[in-house]
Parts: structure tokens; C-alpha cells; sequence
């Protein structure tokens, strides 16, 4: 029997509080998360993140010791595994520190000036998460801002900022994200899209490569392409999981990213693009120099040179 | 409502809330949604029925606006399960383990709720990753921490020793 004592005025409240809240999804798809929403969210994070400082203070160690104790059973097999890939790691090291030297030996004969163009990068702790999405606790003061991407500590894709506050900012990890990421597999161009109510433990994304002129194979890797408008091109986001050979014209793979967010505790921001000015103004064709020569009657000559404006 | 039970009653959601966006969401294993729960516990304090919704709306309001979903999925289903929370609390009020096994239904309820909804509204990928273990998980829990704290809860928000002491 349902109880209808000192309910009458529920069912009002709780059906104006349903259409409010329908109202509020709708904007909220409708501006695509900026607007006044977007604000909201700021401001709300702006309250809550000193709180969730301080609890992180406190709740930081207690989570690594549990998750340590939920990881102890493996933790001899984890070590014999990672002392391999470090004996791995350290011979590749000395190979690429021959060839650096060599590098740097040969810039200095040919007077090679090194063009490194180094990304800003802001160093961030996982405070917290709400679903999928990751708390950290850098913000706008430190130069977090919405849509640039993250990587972890090892340079693989997390994601990309969602929403900042001041002190803190909510990253939207790819494997939780609905707009599809322009990767690279080979010398192919393709998608990566989250797979929806994923039942498995594992993190697995679908591969979708329209134009596809060659398999891929179980074990190559998958890269950020320069087609993305998100993204730095070239930074690691997975390997292939299955061999898959193009039927007509397109190729259906999946692909287990590097990153599994749910174990992040560090996170790098890149503020990318270097020049938000400089990259919007990339996206236009520049203007050439011309050169517009007159011969008047008397023989002599008039020469215009057009050159672009110096803002980009 | 009187003031001490408004500050009881937002303390608990606040702690809640940074509870469960820092430890609970630090922690995959142990996850219990103690939002909803708080939702769920107050239709069995003496809090009007209408501010129960409120406050079950509300807290998932600033849920919303702290994670990446949509905003307003959360505030709508806590506010639903709070509501049948509120329309079912006499069956729930028989002793601790009915008081538990009701809030893990409920729980389990609000959960294929939210995947409902946020599929819906195309956020799948955002509240559905790993869906049969948060189905499973989240209510588990939430049975648990409602065993444990669903009595003290509603003794301290309605400031009544006597309530919901069971023999």
C-alpha cells in the first residue's frame, strides 16, 4: 500500500521539479555546456573545490593505502613485469642517449639551430571524480582552460578539460566523451568512439576508419592525427585489440587505450594551442607577398609589394 | 523545517557530496551514492515531503554541475527516487534490514534510472561505463551504509533518540 499521508502537496512539487529539471538537460544540450551553464558550472566548482582540497588531504592516503591492499595479490607478478620493462626501458635510454649526442653533434657542425617548440604544460593531481569525469586541482589561475587536452604523466592521451574554475577544472576522460577522436593508425586517418554501457571491466573504444586502403593489425598503435581539431597530433592513445581487414571501403576494429582514467592520481594539461590567435588564423590561407611591377611611358618603373598583415 | 534541521540536513549533503566526489570517487570498488541515499533516508525523518524533494533535487543539481553529465540528469532522478522513496517509506519501516534492503531497491532503481536517462540524452559514455558492475556495486553499498547509518541519520535530523528504535 503506498502511503499518501502528508503527500498531497508531492506529487505537485515532484512533477514541477521534473519539468524544471527536463527544462535544465535541455538548455544544457542546446548550448552545448557554455552559456550560462557554463558559468554555473564555474561557480559551483569554485565553491566546492577548497572543500574538496582539504578532503583530498585527508582522503588521498587512505584511498592509495586501500587501493595498494586491493592490489597486493598481484603485486609480486606486477614487480617481476615491471623490473623487465625497466631493464627494457634503461637499454633504450642508453641507445637514444647515443643518438642525441650524435643529433646534437651534428646540429653543432651544420650550425642547426634545435626547433623544439615545447608545450605549455600544467602538472595536476586527481583530487576526485564524478562518473567518469576527473577532478583536479589546477584551474584558470593556473592556466587550465576548457578544451585543452590532458595527458598522463607519460605522455598518453587522457582527455581534454570539460569545465575550470579557479582552483580546479573537470576533465572529461576520451573513453567518456560522445564526439568521436580523429586518430592515426599507419598512415590511415580514423575515429575513436566510447563505447556506450561497456558491461567489461576493461577500457575499450571502437575503431572506425572510412577511407580504409590497408588492415589493421592486433598491437598497433594508435596516435592523434593532425586532422584533429583537439588534440596535438602525434600523442599515444591506445593499441589495436583484433586484426581487421577493410570491408568495401571502411574497417570496424577496437582499441584498449593506454590510459585507464580510474587509476590516474597525476595529470598534465597542455595548453594547446600554443596561440589560440596564432592557430585560428593558421586555419585561413595566407596572404602572399606579391610583387606588381608598372613600366609607365618614359621606361621607368613603379613596383608594389603586398605583404599580409602582421597579426597572425 | 526549523534552522537546526535545515543546517543538519545541508551539512550532511555537503559532507556527502565531497565525500563521494573525493573518496568514493577515488575508490572503484566501494562505491555507494550516498547523494541518492541522503534523498532516500530523509522520507523516513519528519521533513515535509515536499522539502525532501527539494533538497534530493537540489544536491543532485550541484552533483551535476560538479561532474561532465548533462545538467539537471541527476537532479531529475534523485528527485524521482526521493519521491517513491517518500510514497514507500511505510514498508521500509519495519526494522534496520527492511530499512536496508528498501534502500538498496531504491538505489538499484535510481541507477538503471540515470543510464535511462542519460542514454536518452546521450550521456552514456559519460554515467554508463561499466554499467552491470555500477548496477550491481552502487545498491550493494548503499545497502551496507544504509544498514549502518539510516537509524543516526534520522535521529540527528529530526532530533528524536527514539526514532526508528527497533526491538
Amino acid at each position: 500500500m503506498l502511503s499518501t499521508k502528508r503527500s498531497d502537496r508531492a506529487l505537485p512539487t515532484f512533477i514541477s521539479l521534473l519539468v524544471i529539471g527536463v527544462l535544465l538537460m535541455t538548455f544544457d544540450v542546446r548550448l552545448d555546456g557554455g552559456g550560462v551553464v557554463g558559468v554555473l558550472r564555474s561557480g559551483t566548482q569554485a565553491i566546492v573545490s577548497p572543500m574538496q582540497r582539504l578532503a583530498a588531504y585527508v582522503v588521498n592516503p587512505v584511498a592509495n593505502a586501500l587501493d595498494s591492499l586491493s592490489n597486493v595479490a598481484s603485486l609480486s607478478e606486477r614487480n617481476a613485469a615491471l623490473a623487465a620493462q625497466l631493464a627494457e626501458t634503461q637499454a633504450a635510454l642508453i641507445a637514444s642517449q647515443d643518438d642525441r649526442a650524435k643529433l646534437e653533434l651534428l646540429e653543432q657542425i651544420y650550425e642547426l639551430d634545435a626547433d623544439e617548440e615545447q608545450l605549455g604544460r600544467t602538472i595536476a593531481n586527481v583530487i576526485g571524480a564524478v562518473d567518469a569525469a576527473l577532478l583536479i586541482d589546477k584551474g584558470t589561475r593556473d592556466g587550465v582552460l576548457v578544451g585543452q587536452p590532458v595527458v598522463d604523466t607519460n605522455g598518453y592521451v587522457v582527455g581534454s578539460v570539460k569545465s575550470a574554475s579557479s582552483g580546479s577544472a573537470t576533465i572529461l576522460p576520451i573513453t567518456a566523451t560522445r564526439e568521436g577522436l580523429t586518430v592515426l593508425i599507419g598512415a590511415q586517418t580514423g575515429t575513436l568512439v566510447s563505447k556506450a554501457f561497456s558491461s567489461e571491466l576493461g577500457l575499450e573504444m571502437n575503431l572506425d576508419v572510412f577511407t580504409a586502403r590497408e588492415p589493421v593489425l592486433a598491437g598497433d598503435r594508435v596516435l592523434t592525427s593532425a586532422a584533429s581539431t583537439d588534440y596535438p597530433a602525434g600523442l599515444p592513445v591506445g593499441e589495436v585489440l583484433e586484426d581487421a581487414s577493410p570491408e568495401s571501403t571502411s574497417l570496424t576494429s577496437t582499441v584498449r587505450p593506454f590510459v585507464d582514467p580510474e587509476t590516474l592520481r597525476f595529470v598534465v594539461v597542455l595548453a594547446w594551442p600554443p596561440d589560440p590567435v596564432t592557430a585560428a588564423t593558421d586555419d585561413t590561407i595566407p596572404e602572399e607577398t606579391t610583387a606588381t611591377t608598372i613600366a609607365d611611358e618614359a621606361g621607368t618603373t613603379t613596383t608594389t609589394t603586398t605583404t599580409p598583415e602582421g597579426d597572425g | 523545517m526549523r534552522g537546526r534541521t535545515v543546517l543538519v540536513i545541508g551539512l550532511t549533503v555537503v559532507v556527502a557530496i565531497v565525500i563521494q566526489t573525493t573518496l568514493f570517487g577515488r575508490l572503484r570498488v566501494v562505491t555507494p551514492d550516498l547523494v541518492m541515499l541522503i534523498g532516500i533516508l530523509l522520507a523516513l525523518t519528519r521533513v515535509r515531503p515536499e522539502a525532501v524533494l527539494a533538497v534530493a533535487f537540489i544536491s543532485g543539481l550541484i552533483m551535476d554541475l560538479l561532474g561532465a553529465s548533462i545538467i539537471g540528469l541527476r537532479a531529475v532522478v534523485y528527485t524521482t527516487i526521493a519521491y517513491i522513496a517518500v510514497r514507500t517509506k511505510e514498508r521500509a519501516e519495519l526494522g534496520r534490514v527492511t530499512i536496508a534492503v528498501w534502500s538498496g531497491l531504491l538505489t538499484l532503481v535510481g541507477v538503471v534510472l540515470l543510464l535511462l536517462v542519460g542514454t536518452l540524452f546521450g550521456q552514456a559514455g559519460v554515467v554508463g561505463g561499466g554499467a552491470v558492475r555500477v548496477m550491481i556495486l552502487v545498491p550493494l553499498a548503499n545497502l551496507v551504509v544504509a544498514a549502518l547509518l539510516a537509524p543516526t541519520f534520522v535521529r540527528l535530523v529530526d532530533h528524536d533518540r527514539t526514532a526508528l528504535r527497533y526491538p
